[in-house]
């Protein structure tokens, strides 16, 4: 296929030729073609399918607000259904595909659904779906799903890379057309900081459409001058294929900018940047969009939006058709004919729906004043029109306009209004505007070119001055203020056939009235109902045009009909831009403990406790589950001694000269007396008096503390901590410092652990049990003089120590104590060992510090003070959290001991029914003890203190199945602590 | 002489690459200490920074440099300050200690964080994408310092030089932290 359908001039580089193909056919094109450009130069009209009937399509404009020309762009993995052919950046080697159709895109089966049109009106599936019942799932949903969407996703991953980012900027100029350039003209030249984005690949707007002159240059001339001179200043960032999507809280908007979906490959770089951007102003320059004109058969392939034949005409030297008709209600439509005309492109007819004096001179072209179009024929492709007259005209394109809409919708994303303006017949934006942003240009109104440019370099005059800056000398510039002059015309009335008004989604004007007919008054119910306005192009071709008829149906005006809510996205924003670079392991950052890299040389499993990898186990050659490895490293440390790595364990500093104070009024407990070298378990509460958090807290010096907390709520307790010291006593002398990461610390545990420890300590400390007894702690040093501390506390109910090192001596330490441990036979434990040992011993952890329990839930009741008060002191003790038969923490063990304990199972009295009503507490930890041969757990059961040697059930009711176990102490291993002691 | 002898690592290994227009590099062997100002102590803490370092403490977001270049004194909070030491101290906290005595409240945070120095002139156009910071030269000036969030890491971003920025981040999570980093270089140059 041959380009015939070129003509003379055009932005476009004729010097190369790029090859692309369309559903496999090769063609060719120019740079600086889009693919709609493209496909109309090589004599391509029929490109896709409507959405609800399958009728044929073709491109109706050449911008974002493409609601027909949607295509497969790429293959394989990179697939990308649903792209506007008019925004795609024709390269070398382009593969396009059509969508949405059941066999050939010429002869689509599903186009039957256009023969069942009278059957499928708006609200079919609404009012057809809705029984029997039982087909919903298997006969409704998978006909809907099969046949609802457009494109196809290639269901692969996505092999291209994104990227985020952050902007600032003074003002931010969104949409790069005549107000925009002069706006960043204004402030550049002020020496603001300027951003200035446009949707397209070049900027310039409409000037690159026109045939305009300023300063008796050519409107495109003129933009690569004014570009010229924006590029030469470093206070002016130019971002071309970028669309501002959103506007968004403060000033801030995102934008997405399409790096390099013009080029065959990304070459491994983003291939999409989602920007945030930050600006103290902001100015909306987007121009605006023409609407068409509803009447019969107005959706056939060839008519068009008369605008965007300018388009395809003056800026990329193709004419959509050779013998063209136009059709206008405005003086703009009228610069269709005369430009196509300049150019040799054969007119038959320009038709007005005014009774006006003819505009323009047409050679060779019928004038139909106060006429319409009623009707045309061409399944594929237009061949003629039927006017409201009679009369039948030949023609391959139909170039409709109705009139313009300024692109209003950021202005409303902040749920602003915009306001009607009867003079131009649309919408402009309203007075409630995302803060510090203006309008200017077409989008606020002013529809001519040379009010565009000095409505946009004076509002970025005034902006400037508001922020300080010297407003830049006056424009002057040379260019005409056309006329756009326009009589409402909204549907051709006397046409018999569907009018189509959004040609994405198939909504007719038969379709507005009869969804009022059945009651839809409101605008958004409207959308809904009938999916006016819906999907990629967002109506931005047919919403005015629907309002004007719903305000025809209901008798009001347009204005008080009013609008549905912007939203952002202005345009589509692909996932893959939204996710950025935050995929697979990438998801979100990884914390990694100081021997990871030991334990990883040594086989460990790992777990994700919140951001960190903790080693669970650590599997040895013959260990076939991870019961045999667990088991093997609880049996070791309590026969001898283990090592776990305890690092991520929050750690705070504490210091002050009222740091004993401030503990006393965070913990349950009293550590205004705690000792210098002392360490003391301690229980936070929030406020309402339900306990969050535990851990020890270890006292270095008068002024000097370090707070231990648990790993998953280590950030929680310092920010608790945070606000308590900085407005609830800000005038205690107390500073808090994180040090979790600055420490590298590992229980050392088993009756064999102080001679480990003693093997590796400094010989000048004694650490007998005299000297450096249960609950000590010390800064020591180890290896010969390097500094650590060390703790005597217990985790797993053994002799135990913590003993921390700064963090870059971590991997040392490990690797030092499992090679001085030898002699002990060390073993290494991961997280399992840990949780069956604290288990065994009856110490709460996450699973019993669940947001609901209260101190007397957990058996420490006793630990709250009297003598003093503390945060959640007061309403813990009201009566509901303190009745005589609440949940107390006890363990359990089956009554046969081969039976294996389940977490979650609910106790149940016997002879009770396993209901609601019956239910009496719930099992919250379970584990096989390697210490006790069975399986044990602990859990909340209603006075189950009082209650030891009762036997009641475990009942599961997921799994259906019910134990009977005996309530014990929770201690089941050395229930005196005296192994901690010796 | 014990049997045993820890030896230090860098959480990185010393990482240092080389961008076209950028340079990334770890800051080893730099002494970090966190000091914390006295209820009403802050005359005292002055006094001993204009004594012992010739330095005038900076206010909240500013940072200062001694003249020997040996010392940055950060100011993180109204009771805040961080100091980096580029001497090679083995034991900061206790050098600071014996300047500071009972004036203000030592923590050695060496180990906490991982320091990382970008640089070049591609420093900012990397760092547009992963900091929301605005690093526009006459915005963000030389000795300006900044606590934001990079890829969901706590950062604490320094400008020390025209095109450098230092990168301060939890030592965890370094590696996680140079990949983002690296990631941002390799999508811009």
């Amino acid at each position: 296929m041959t380009q015939y359908n070129r003509i003379d001039g055009g932005l476009i580089d004729r010097s190369r030729v790029l090859n692309f193909s369309f559903n496999g056919k090769q063609m060719q094109a120019h740079p600086g073609d889009t693919l709609a450009s493209a496909l109309l130069a090589n004599g391509q009209k029929l490109v896709g399918r409507s959405f609800k009937y399958h009728r044929p399509r073709g491109i109706f404009s050449a911008g974002s607000e493409e609601p027909n020309a949607m295509v497969q762009l790429r293959s394989g993995a990179y697939l990308e259904p649903n792209t506007k052919a008019t925004v795609v950046e024709l390269f070398e080697g382009l593969s396009a595909t059509s969508q949405n159709h059941r066999g050939s895109l010429e002869f689509d089966l599903m186009a039957v659904n256009d023969f069942l049109a009278p059957f499928l009106s708006t609200g079919f599936y609404y009012k057809t779906f809705m029984w029997p019942k039982k087909f919903w799932e298997k006969l409704y949903e998978p006909i809907i799903r099969t046949s609802a969407g457009l494109g196809k996703l290639s269901l692969q991953e996505d092999p291209d890379c994104y990227d985020k980012g952050f902007l600032h900027c003074d003002l931010l100029v969104i949409g790069g057309g005549p107000a925009g350039i002069s706006a960043a003209l204004s402030a550049g030249r002020s020496g603001a900081q300027v951003i200035l984005a446009d949707e397209d690949f070049i900027i310039g707007g409409r000037l690159n459409s026109e045939v305009y002159e300023i300063d008796q240059m050519a409107g495109s001339d003129w933009v690569l001058t004014a570009k010229a001179e924006l590029e030469t200043m470093d206070n002016v960032r130019i971002l071309a294929r970028t669309t501002i999507y959103g506007a968004y809280d403060h000033g801030i908007f995102g934008a997405l900018e399409r790096c390099n979906d013009h080029l065959a490959s990304t070459n491994n770089k983003p291939r999409q940047i989602l920007w945030r951007i930050y600006s103290k102003r902001s100015i909306l320059t987007a121009g605006s969009t023409e609407r068409s004109i509803a009447f019969g058969n107005n959706d056939r392939p060839g008519v068009m939006l008369a605008g965007s034949v300018r388009t395809y005409v003056n800026r990329f030297g193709v004419a959509p058709g050779k013998q063209v008709a136009i059709f206008t209600n405005n003086d703009d439509g009228w610069r269709t004919a005369t430009d196509m005309a300049a150019k040799g492109v054969s007119i038959s007819a320009v038709i007005d729906s005014r009774e006006i004096d003819p505009r323009a001179k047409i050679s060779g072209a019928g004038l139909f004043l106060g006429a319409s179009v009623v009707d045309t024929t061409g399944r594929k492709g237009i061949k003629s029109i039927t006017l409201s007259n009679g009369q039948t005209i030949e023609c391959d394109c139909l170039a409709v306009s109705g009139g313009w809409n300024p692109n209003v919708h950021l202005s409303g994303h902040q749920r602003g209004r915009p306001e009607w303006r009867e003079d131009i017949a649309t919408f402009v934006p309203g007075k409630q505007l995302p803060v510090g942003m203006a309008c200017a240009g077409a989008a606020n109104g002013n529809l001519t070119l040379n009010s565009a440019l000095h409505d946009g370099y004076d509002i970025a005059g005034r902006q400037m001055h508001d922020l300080g800056f010297e407003v830049a000398k006056p424009l002057t510039v040379d260019a005409e203020d056309e006329s756009c002059e326009i009589t409402p015309f909204w549907h051709v009335k006397e046409s018999r056939k569907r009018a189509w008004l959004d040609l994405q989604n198939d909504v007719t004007v038969k379709d507005i009235k009869q969804s009022n007919l059945e009651g839809f008054r409101s605008v958004e119910h409207l959308k809904r109902y009938t999916t006016l306005g819906m999907a990629t192009d967002q109506g931005k071709t047919a919403n005015i045009l629907a309002l004007a008829i719903m305000a025809e149906c209901t008798g009001k005006t347009i204005p008080q009909t009013g609008t549905t809510i912007y939203r952002p996205p202005y345009t589509p924003v692909p996932m893959g831009a939204m996710a950025g670079r935050s995929r697979g392991k990438d998801f979100r950052p990884f914390r990694l403990t100081p021997s990871h890299q030991w334990a990883e040389q040594h086989g460990a499993v790992f777990v994700e406790t919140g951001n960190w990898l903790r080693a669970q186990w650590y599997p040895r050659r013959g260990e076939t589950t991870w019961r045999q490895s667990v088991d093997r490293e609880v049996e070791q440390t309590r026969k001898s001694v283990g090592i776990c790595d305890v690092t991520t364990l929050g750690k705070i500093d504490i210091q002050g000269r009222d740091a004993a104070e401030f503990l006393n009024k965070v913990y349950v407990n009293g550590f205004a007396k705690l000792a210098v070298g002392k360490t003391r378990y301690g229980l936070m509460l929030r406020e309402d008096g339900i306990a969050y958090d535990d851990g020890t807290t270890a006292r270095l010096g008068e002024h000097h503390f370090v707070m231990t907390t648990t790993t998953a709520n280590a950030v929680l307790v310092f920010r608790r901590l945070e606000f308590a010291r900085q407005c609830l006593w800000p005038d205690l002398d107390v500073h808090l410092i994180s040090i979790t990461d600055g420490w590298a610390q590992y229980a050392v545990a088993g009756p064999n652990s102080r001679g480990l420890i003693r093997k590796i300590a400094d010989k000048e400390y004694d650490l007998s049990n005299e000297a450096f007894p249960f609950m000590a702690c010390k800064e020591i040093s180890i290896c010969g003089g390097t500094l650590a501390r060390l703790f005597r506390i217990s985790f797993s109910g053994e002799l135990a120590y913590e003993i921390a090192v700064p963090t870059r001596f971590g991997g040392s330490l490990m690797e030092i104590l499992m090679e001085a441990g030898k002699e002990f036979d060390v073993v290494a434990y991961g997280t399992e060992a840990l949780g069956v040992m604290r288990i065994e011993k009856g110490h709460a952890a996450g699973n019993e510090l669940i947001g609901q329990t209260t101190a007397l839930n957990l058996g420490l009741d006793r630990m709250v003070s009297s003598k003093k008060d503390c945060i959640g002191k007061v309403l813990s003790q009201r009566d509901a959290l303190n009745e005589e038969d609440a949940n107390r923490l006890v363990g359990f063990r089956p009554v046969d001991r081969s039976h294996q304990l389940v977490a979650g199972a609910h106790f149940i009295s016997k002879g009770n029914q396993p209901v609601m009503l019956n239910d009496e507490g719930w099992m919250t930890s379970v584990c096989f003890s390697p210490t006790l041969g069975h399986s044990i757990g602990l859990g909340f059961i209603k006075r189950g203190d009082q209650r030891k040697g009762e036997i009641v059930r475990a009942v599961n009711p997921i799994q259906n199945s019910e134990i009977e176990v005996e309530i014990v102490s929770p201690h089941f291993v050395d229930p005196e602590g005296e192994r901690l002691r010796v | 002489m014990s049997e045993y002898c820890l030896e230090p690592a860098s959480v990185l290994d010393e990482y240092k690459q080389q961008f076209n227009g950028a340079e990334l590099r770890e800051l080893v062997d730099v002494g970090k200490v966190s000091i914390a100002i006295p209820l009403k102590g802050e005359e005292e803490v002055e006094k001993v920074l204009a004594d012992h370092f010739g330095i005038a403490i900076p206010t909240v977001g500013k940072s200062v440099l001694s003249e020997d270049k040996m010392v940055r004194v950060i100011r993180l909070g109204n009771d805040q300050l961080f100091v980096l030491l580029f001497d090679q101290q083995s034991d900061p906290r206790s050098f600071l200690a014996n300047k500071f005595g009972n004036v203000a409240y030592l923590t050695d945070q060496s180990d906490s964080w991982v320091g990382l120095e970008i640089r070049g002139t591609k420093a900012r156009q990397a760092l547009e994408r992963i900091c929301m910071v605005d690093l526009h030269p006459e915005v963000f000036l030389e000795d300006h310092i900044a606590r934001t969030l990079m890829e969901h890491l706590g950062v604490l971003i320094i400008r020390n030089g025209d095109d450098s920025f230092v990168l301060m981040s939890a030592s965890s999570s370094a590696k996680s932290f140079l990949h983002a980093i690296i990631t941002s270089i390799r999508n811009v140059v």
